[in-house]
């Protein structure tokens, strides 16, 4: 009997994915990675609740994979920036291009809301007025053949 | 199923202590795009399923509740931006994992108020219990008063703000984000911190592991007028300043993916 089991075996190992990026869990690359005048309109203060741009404040330009990118909390992953940032605007951009990633509902976490979300919520959550509501029409999955106990 | 009198009529599921009944009564008096709901009869279930109603689906962006009578868990999951009065004190867990409203209550609340929040302004006009701010990830947490013990425990991002005295273990486990503290506080103070600033204008009973002082800039200075303004607080007082001394802080050589999931 062979030892060799990579030909006899066609199961491979799953894909094991190292980087937390935005483009991979979308498929897409957004026009506001790759130009700076997309996000001119982006206001910050308008788009954030309170008198200043309150949770944005925790919002900077970090790196990934060597380039500039902002991290959005909503899917967990990053967002790259492929345009030269001007200096002492990093955090500005980063954030003007977070804003404009949730408001154009491209993020990834938008997108799973509405497929999984399980109770009512607007789908632009804060960032849109106005937006659509999901997950009012969750139904939970039942197993062929289940019942249930009794008393339940 | 008619569960609107009284706590004691309304029927749970034994799994969870959940009310199953999830019909919105549609009892809030709208005037003028404001709406009113007078919680004194109503569970705490019926009066999320209200507001939640008010604002996802009326677009009322105004919502006052009278009489929440220290109910658990009131205007929690609301992920828009809208604004909320409490007339009155909030029990355990009230305002959790919100994102983006803005809330005041004129009362105190219990435990583990504003966990989770995601962003938004709380401004609550009283006491609040241990563990307020656990794990808050953004927006502004002000308490005009006193708070017990591990407030902004696990804190990820975001404000709070204590006018009075703070517990003891306050900041434990913080990992991003500020702290004003304006008042004396306990023991402890930031035990474990791996990141975030600590303002304190008060005395410090002890400080915890790894939390050390640091220097007050005028970036710190220009966050702390601004937050102070936008909540009638003054002008600053003299304030210490407490850092992660970075002693107990490994993530950059061992987990960078871990790391980043904090952010």
């Amino acid at each position: 009997m062979s030892n060799d089991h990579s030909v006899s075996n066609p199961r491979k190992d799953p894909e094991k994915i190292v980087s937390i990026d935005s483009e991979y869990l979308t498929g897409k690359r957004f026009d506001y990675q790759e130009d700076i005048s997309v996000i001119d309109d982006v206001d910050l203060q308008e788009s954030t609740p309170g008198g200043d741009i309150n949770w944005l404040e925790d919002i900077t330009m970090l790196e990934e994979d060597g380039t500039p990118a902002v991290f959005d909390r909503y899917s967990n992953s990053f967002l790259k920036i492929y345009y030269d940032v001007p200096v002492g605007r990093e955090d500005e951009i980063a954030r003007k291009v977070l804003i404009k990633h949730l408001q154009s509902g491209n993020s990834y976490g938008t997108v799973l809301k509405e497929r999984y979300a399980k109770f009512a919520q607007p789908e632009l959550g804060p960032w849109v007025k106005g937006s659509k509501t999901v997950g009012d029409n969750y139904v939970p999955p039942v197993l062929e053949g289940w019942e249930a106990p009794e008393g339940h | 199923m008619d569960a609107v009198v009284g706590e004691s009529q309304i029927t749970y599921d034994a799994r969870g202590l959940v009310e199953v009944d999830d019909t919105v009564l549609g009892v809030a008096v709208v005037k003028d795009g404001k709406a009113t709901i007078d919680a004194s009869e109503l569970t705490t279930r019926k009066i999320n399923l209200e507001i939640r109603s008010l604002v996802y689906e009326q677009g009322i962006e105004d919502v006052t509740i009278l009489n929440p009578g220290g109910k658990h868990s009131l205007g929690v999951g609301i992920l828009t931006r809208c604004k909320m009065t409490f007339e009155g004190s909030l029990g355990y867990f009230a305002l959790g994992v919100i994102d983006g409203p803005e809330v005041t209550v004129n009362g105190r609340v219990g435990w583990s108020a504003c966990e989770n929040m995601m962003a938004g302004v709380v401004v609550i006009n009283g006491n609040a219990g241990s563990l307020t701010g656990a794990a808050i990830r953004g927006g502004d947490l002000v308490i005009k008063g006193r708070v017990g013990a591990r407030t902004g425990i696990d804190q990820k991002g975001g404000t709070i703000i204590i006018t009075g005295d703070a517990g003891s273990n306050t900041g434990f486990m913080m990992q991003r984000g500020r702290q004003l503290l304006l008042g004396d506080v306990g023991p402890h103070l930031g035990d474990s911190m791996y990141d975030g600033i600590i303002y304190v204008a008060g005395k410090v009973k002890s400080l915890g592991a790894d939390c050390v002082p640091g220097e007050m800039t005028d970036e710190d200075l220009e966050f702390v007028t601004r937050k102070m303004g936008l909540y009638d607080l003054g002008t600053p007082p003299e304030l210490q300043k407490f850092v992660c001394g970075k002693k107990l802080y490994n993530y950059d050589n061992l987990e960078p993916h871990e790391r980043k999931l904090v952010l």
